[in-house]
């Protein structure tokens, strides 16, 4: 029933589709879509449980700022001058990013981090 | 409500009467249940049997009501009904299109000959962080203050800065998405933004795109993320898609 799509020589895009079956882009793609039957409209419609679809939603938070600023301590603007990012990426400061990513998690809670947004929002200073 | 116990009927979407699912056509359940259309005038139903015995949604279940629209798309319009859609009886089917006939057919008739693409850009991290740190000096300071400092002090700068590139980034997604909509208005006939799915997302946007026009949208997607995003955004493209994003009410663009 699904049509293949034929990859194309331009490396830019990646591609997905009718036989995609990643489920995090399946459920991206179909969560809260489609027509919506209400029982007002049919005395038919069955009470069918529904497992849990969860879909990240993104709401801007404390977490969403101390990953970006990890991620702009990690970065290294030596690279705009020039090359050498890689290695200095990869030196000794590259464990202690690792070290700050672990005690970032416990602040923020692990790995629920990015299922479950908080609104708290940063007061201006 | 009728009570859910036995066997119920899963709906797919709906189609023009004229469509006819192949024999091997399959949709939920284990092993995947025969999908049979109930037809009411000029419109029929996609539906399989379900055993009302269990719950849905597992990763299998999305699966395959995704794959039979999208292979119903390419072939035939198509509304996607709302995922996990149970009616008692195929009479109860047959009630829900008579009750909607005229609808169903007006958007089919819209939709005809057209099909759906999901197009989602991603930064690359470090191009879009040096894009916000070079236009923005109190990041940029900032940033400078807080090298070497020790990992789990200075928590308000470290919030600061992460609040700033946070704006930062959310103005490109906006600009981003107004770009990706402009590359591709030509070559669509709608389009729908989609809320960011992740914090680097740079745009996110549905398209509805004439059947024969396919390869041109596809060509324009790919001019984009090859040339003027090549190297700051990596560019995904979902399709041919059902419409799930214009069966409710595909709107021209204006």
């Amino acid at each position: 029933m699904t049509s293949a799509i034929q990859p194309s020589g331009g490396g830019g895009v990646s591609r997905g589709g009718g036989s995609s079956s990643d489920l995090a882009e399946v459920v991206g793609t179909i969560l809260d879509k489609g027509i919506v039957i209400d029982a007002h409209v049919s005395v038919g419609i069955v009470g069918i449980k529904l497992l849990t679809i969860d879909a990240r939603v993104v709401v801007a938070s404390v977490d969403t700022y101390l990953r970006f600023a990890e991620a702009t301590n990690r970065l290294d603007l030596t690279s705009s001058q020039g090359k050498g990012l890689p290695e200095i990426v990869q030196g000794p400061k590259g464990a202690l990013m690792e070290k700050a990513g672990d005690v970032l998690g416990e602040l923020v809670g692990g790995e629920s981090r990015e299922r479950a947004p908080r609104r708290r929002r940063r007061e201006e200073d | 409500m009728a009570e859910a116990t036995g066997v119920g009927y899963f709906i797919y979407g709906v189609v023009p009467s004229d469509v006819e699912p192949t024999e091997d056509a399959r949709g939920l359940g284990d092993p995947a249940a025969p999908v049979t259309v109930v037809t009411h005038g000029e419109v029929a139903a996609l539906v399989s049997e379900i055993g009302l015995d269990r719950p849905l949604g597992r990763p299998d279940d999305l699966v395959a009501y995704k794959q039979l629209l999208d292979g119903t798309a390419v072939e035939a319009p198509v509304l996607p009904i709302r995922f996990g859609t149970v009616l008692e009886s195929r009479d109860a089917v047959t009630e829900l299109l008579s009750a909607a006939h005229d609808d169903y057919l007006a958007a089919l008739n819209e939709l005809d000959g057209r099909v759906e693409y999901v197009v989602r850009g991603r930064y690359v991290e470090q191009a879009v962080l040096t894009e916000v740190l070079a236009e923005n000096p109190e990041a940029e300071e900032l940033r400078q203050q807080l090298r070497g400092a020790p990992e789990n002090s200075s928590m308000d700068l470290r919030m600061r800065l992460g609040e700033l590139i946070n704006e930062g980034v959310e103005a490109r997604r906006a600009a981003d998405t107004d770009r990706l909509v402009d590359a591709l208005t030509a070559v669509s006939v709608a389009s729908v933004l989609r809320p960011p799915t992740h914090e680097q997302d740079a745009a996110h946007a549905a398209f509805l795109v004439e059947t024969e026009r396919r390869a041109e949208f596809e060509e324009a997607v790919e001019r984009l993320a090859d040339d003027e995003w090549s190297g700051r955004v990596n560019v995904k493209m979902l399709g041919p898609l059902a419409p799930y994003d214009f069966a409710a009410r595909p709107q021209p663009q204006g």
